[in-house]
């Protein structure tokens, strides 16, 4: 009987599809607008977190610059005990004259290299800290030591570590409230198809109320084609978003060179899933609050 | 067996449909409602088949009270019954088959059972052969037929008829009443709200005036206006 009744609501929800064509095709171009506008959030929010995740990588390791003429073991003793902090994740004891090496390498350093003589650079502790939060605790710490270089105690750029962290829980808040946004437009939209189309069949409802139909049963189709609906603007909202994702993010690369955007297509799966499991619900409850004032028996 | 117990019905609009109906109809009865417009007759009808709850006062059908259903028990409930309506109310876009069919469909009847079911509903109307046209190529009475053939499909014990030869000449309704005469033989209340004052006076079936909102008259063996010359029950 589940099957029976389940081909029934199959087949009314793809014949009220086909017969209120135009309003379906109105709610599906209107849904994928809005998945894509969704799709492109996402996109968007899932590269900047990459883009902020490089920068957290960077900023959440500090230099410690150790003085001149600091004793070896002094340096080491403090190496240890940062290494047996939990907050602290690696150290590493840059010499002076690695920390030359190391500039004499970079290739952007040619011409400075050539015109230094002996050797100005300290030798530093590298450290690399596990939460971007703990940050200023490490750098407070560092300064606190009494082999660093009082001239210029540390690499840590506290203001721009805080810019940081506020723009990414900007960025996250705007995203969330954006999506909540395009979530409500769509279920309103789905909503009046929904509308219209248990407007059109009222005769058949108003039968099949009369013959004993229960409101599942009467509500089972509407909420189908939702989900019909739904499904096939998410597909439409994917292709177009696959199709433009790589050509946007090269075109954005070639415009605004110093945000090392990336493309990732192994984040299209999870937006994929996310679209179409989206749209599927989308169209569910749109019509399932569309269709619940008329089918009550 | 069906019992009206004191029933009131105000809408919230203020207007007072039914006052005080006391009734009680057997299995097997066949009852006319009688009276002018507007006197009550579809409120009791709508109350019967529960798309409207009294304001006051029981209804039972079979023992249960109408009133207290749960909703979920209402499609069991309206299984029971048969319902034919003035206009007919069939689906335009399904065949006369698909129409008859659905009533079954919608309980989640299996196939094979339905299409024997749906052949023996048509065949008792008159329309066999039928049953791949559409409704929009049939006269009004032969519409009034589907639809009686689906208010019988699933053999319900209690057949519920609002107006049913309203729409139709005086040779197609008594067709139609021959129809309910037999299927009433067979052992099926049936309640008919009507203003067919030939087929009543005709019939002489029981017949139950209403006249604003109250029973005016429950003759065991009436007609459609008071006959002062028949002996008469009362209403209780």
């Amino acid at each position: 009987m589940i099957y029976r009744n389940l081909r029934f609501a199959l087949n009314s929800a793809w014949q009220s599809f086909w017969r209120n064509l135009a309003v379906s095709t109105a709610a599906v171009l209107s849904i994928t607008l809005i998945l894509v506008l969704a799709g492109i959030n996402l996109l968007v929010g899932h590269a900047f977190s990459q883009v902020l995740d490089g920068f957290r990588a960077k900023v959440s390791e500090i230099s410690v610059n150790v003085a001149d003429g600091t004793p070896l073991q002094s340096v080491y003793d403090f190496q240890q005990q940062l290494a047996a902090d939990p907050r602290v994740s690696n150290v590493q004891f840059i010499t002076k004259d690695q920390a030359l090496a190391q500039f004499k390498a970079d290739p952007n350093n040619v011409v400075l290299a050539q015109q230094i003589s002996g050797n100005p650079l300290d030798a530093k502790l590298e450290v690399r800290v596990a939460k971007l939060d703990d940050v200023a605790a490490i750098d407070t710490l560092a300064r606190r030591w009494s082999g660093v270089d009082p001239t210029d105690p540390t690499n840590y750029q506290g203001d721009f570590v805080n810019r940081m962290l506020q723009l990414s829980a900007w960025l996250g808040i705007a995203g969330v409230g954006l999506l909540a946004i395009l979530v409500v437009v769509s279920i309103v939209i789905v909503m009046n198809t929904i509308r219209t189309a248990v407007y059109h069949r009222r005769k058949e409802i108003e039968v099949m109320k009369l013959v004993g139909a229960t409101e599942w049963f009467v509500r089972g189709p509407f909420v189908i084609e939702g989900v019909m609906t739904g499904l096939i603007a998410a597909s439409f909202a994917l292709a177009l978003l696959v199709l433009a994702y790589q050509p946007a993010v090269e075109r954005f690369r070639a415009d605004v060179a110093f945000i090392p955007l990336s493309y990732d297509p192994a984040f299209m799966v999870s937006l994929a899933q996310d679209l179409l499991i989206g749209g599927a619900l989308l169209g569910a409850l749109g019509s399932y609050i569309g269709v619940r004032r008329y089918v009550r028996i | 067996m069906i019992s009206f117990q004191h029933v009131f019905k105000t809408y919230s609009t203020g207007t007072e449909a039914l006052r005080d109906v006391n009734l009680v109809v057997p299995e097997g009865d066949f009852l006319f409602l009688v009276g002018p417009s507007g006197a009550g007759k579809s409120t009791l009808v709508r109350l019967l088949i529960r798309e409207e709850k009294p304001s006051k006062g029981k209804i039972f059908v079979d023992g249960v009270e109408l009133g207290r259903m749960k909703r979920r028990q209402l499609p069991g409930y309206r299984r029971k019954v048969g319902l034919v309506f003035q206009d007919f109310k069939l689906l335009p876009n399904l065949t006369i088959y698909e129409n008859v069919a659905f009533a079954l469909r919608v309980h989640g009847e299996a196939e094979n059972m339905i299409q024997s079911r749906v052949a023996e509903a048509l065949d008792t109307v008159g329309l066999s052969g039928k049953d791949n046209t559409y409704p929009a190529n049939l006269s009004g009475g032969e519409q009034q037929r589907v639809a009686i053939a689906r208010a019988l499909v699933h053999a319900p014990r209690f057949i519920i008829a609002d107006e049913p030869t309203g729409n139709l000449d005086p040779a197609t309704a008594w067709e139609i009443m021959q129809l309910f005469l037999r299927i009433n033989a067979r052992g099926a209340t049936v309640v008919m709200a009507t203003h067919n004052r030939e087929i009543v006076d005709l019939l002489r079936r029981r017949v139950i005036a209403i006249d604003a909102g109250q029973i005016a008259r429950d003759d065991r063996s009436g007609r459609y206006h008071d006959d002062l010359s028949k002996p008469q029950i009362r209403a209780q």
